[in-house]
């Protein structure tokens, strides 16, 4: 056995010596690309962005592919990121972005980005709950013509105070009736986020109490980690997703992000794509 | 911004402090469940894995070559996501079986490698002196096993502590998820995750202090 051994190891440190530098180095096609950091999605994967991108390139005349889509598990790992130089850039909304520029100056919102993209904000739900889907899809509906969503929008992403985080939400309480399990992530404020106290507020989470009194349900929200939230869907650990995107574009497909055996609600929110860089000297 | 007040922002104001307790407290609580469970299983398997009967003997092999080769992350998101997904069984709970679990391989482990590192014929020469099977045990190899798998439990420990920092992945705000959540609201990750950082290093030389304490108490 031991002669087997030093066999084994003096082959291998033969072949190890063939392993040096040929004097070229292989050439990386991302290297030149601008690295762009992202919040993990449902379903969507680096390599369905980097398709879509060649995708908008050759049909729009654009030049877009020269970012390179990272994907980050939250908004405080995305922002490390950009703040050490790992990416060039962050996707985000521009909600988002204004909270982030009211509270961290050196950040900054790109101007001259090539394309602008809208997604829009859904609830993701299991398949098999059609029931649910379509109780939300009327509730979303009523919101939007009765002017409560519009009433959201402004209370707590368009009129919240500077540097202030948004009020916190009462979530509905009824004796006896179902609970709506809904999994956040607190990593897109104001939309969605975790108050000092801990508890998850935000623009979502206020969309949600207001469902909750409409449907007469109960409403528990569970933080989780995006990258975990589709895999808590399906096992049934919740029943809904917050914030499942859509795109609004001719070349993204819809369902873009849209893992197999779940299905969305209409739309609730939309908003616009901004790309943000941060100026470490910056004051 | 002075940075005292900016660390009060992040990490005191509105009650911050106290979401942080509460997310070290969920840390503890499953480091320290993980680790009396893991302790008992692991030294069972132990028992097996050097013990006589081969169908025991090759089962706790198995079990500890997968538990050992598997990431913890990814055996946490199979237990809850898909073992235990429709047991209704509590995040928590299924966070204390994995890393009891995983733990449980590698208390296994160090402690056959501690086993080895005796001198059997100390065994043997208490039981020509007419100790009992037990008191030959508990006499002879338990305080040297102890005193030899005392620093790499310790490490282990220390792990333990740092391992469960993903349980975020199973809807549990622990530490390192309050940490982010703060990170998130307050836009300053780089203070932010320092003092998490901060605070597991604390709670990583505790452990390392008790067992220090507990040394010298002993005179070792």
């Amino acid at each position: 056995m031991k002669k087997f051994l030093t066999l084994m190891m003096i082959c291998a440190l033969v072949l190890m010596t063939g392993c040096g530098s040929e004097g070229k180095k292989p050439i990386d096609k991302d290297a030149s690309k601008v690295k762009l950091g992202m919040i993990t999605r449902l379903n969507a994967s680096e390599e369905n962005f980097d398709e879509f991108m060649r995708k908008i390139e050759d049909t729009l005349d654009v030049k877009i592919a020269s970012h390179k889509i990272v994907f980050f598990d939250s908004l405080a790992q995305m922002q490390s990121a950009i703040q050490a130089g790992q990416v060039d850039e962050m996707s985000t909304y521009r909600s988002v972005a204004r909270y982030i520029l009211a509270k961290e100056p050196r950040f900054e919102v790109l101007k001259d980005h090539s394309l602008e993209f809208i997604d829009s904000f859904c609830f993701a739900l299991r398949e098999d709950e059609t029931e649910l889907r379509d109780s939300l899809n009327k509730v979303i509906k009523d919101m939007q013509a009765d002017g409560t969503l519009d009433r959201l929008t402004k209370e707590y992403i368009t009129d919240i105070k500077e540097g202030t985080d948004p009020a916190p939400v009462e979530l509905p309480h009824f004796d006896g009736a179902d609970t709506i399990k809904v999994a956040v992530t607190g990593d897109l404020p104001p939309l969605d986020l975790v108050l000092a106290n801990g508890t998850p507020a935000g623009f979502n989470t206020a969309v949600l109490a207001e469902v909750g009194n409409r449907l007469h349900k109960n409403v528990e929200l569970i933080q989780i980690e995006s990258g975990a939230r589709a895999a808590a869907l399906t096992s049934k650990q919740v029943d809904v997703v917050f914030w499942a995107i859509v795109p609004i574009s001719e070349v993204i497909p819809e369902d873009s992000d849209k893992p197999d055996g779940v299905i969305l609600s209409e739309p609730y929110f939309k908003d616009k794509n901004v790309h943000m860089i941060f100026k470490a000297e910056k004051k | 911004m002075e940075f005292t007040e900016l660390l009060y922002k992040i990490f005191l104001k509105d009650g911050g402090w106290l979401t942080i307790l509460n997310g070290l407290r969920v840390t503890v609580e499953i480091s320290a469940l993980s680790l009396l469970f893991g302790t008992l299983f692991g030294s069972l398997l132990c028992f097996f894995r050097v013990g006589k009967f081969t169908p025991l003997k090759i089962v706790a092999q198995v079990y500890i070559s997968i538990i050992r080769g598997s990431p913890v992350l990814m055996l946490l998101m199979l237990l809850f996501y898909g073992v235990f997904a429709r047991q209704g069984l509590s995040p928590e709970l299924v966070a204390v079986v994995t890393f009891s679990m995983h733990t449980a391989a590698h208390v296994a482990e160090l402690l056959r490698a501690s086993l080895m590192a005796l001198d059997v014929g100390q065994v043997e020469a208490a039981r020509t002196l007419g100790f009992s099977k037990l008191q030959a045990f508990k006499l002879v190899t338990l305080p040297q096993l102890v005193r030899i798998a005392k620093p790499v439990y310790q490490s282990t420990i220390v792990n333990l502590i740092q391992w469960t920092s993903v349980v975020g992945y199973v809807t549990i705000t622990d530490l390192t998820r309050v940490i982010n959540n703060i990170a998130s609201r307050t836009m300053q990750p780089m203070i932010t995750i320092t003092g998490g950082m901060i605070i597991y290093l604390a709670l990583s030389y505790l452990v390392y202090g008790l067992f220090n304490w507990s040394d010298r108490r002993r005179g070792q």
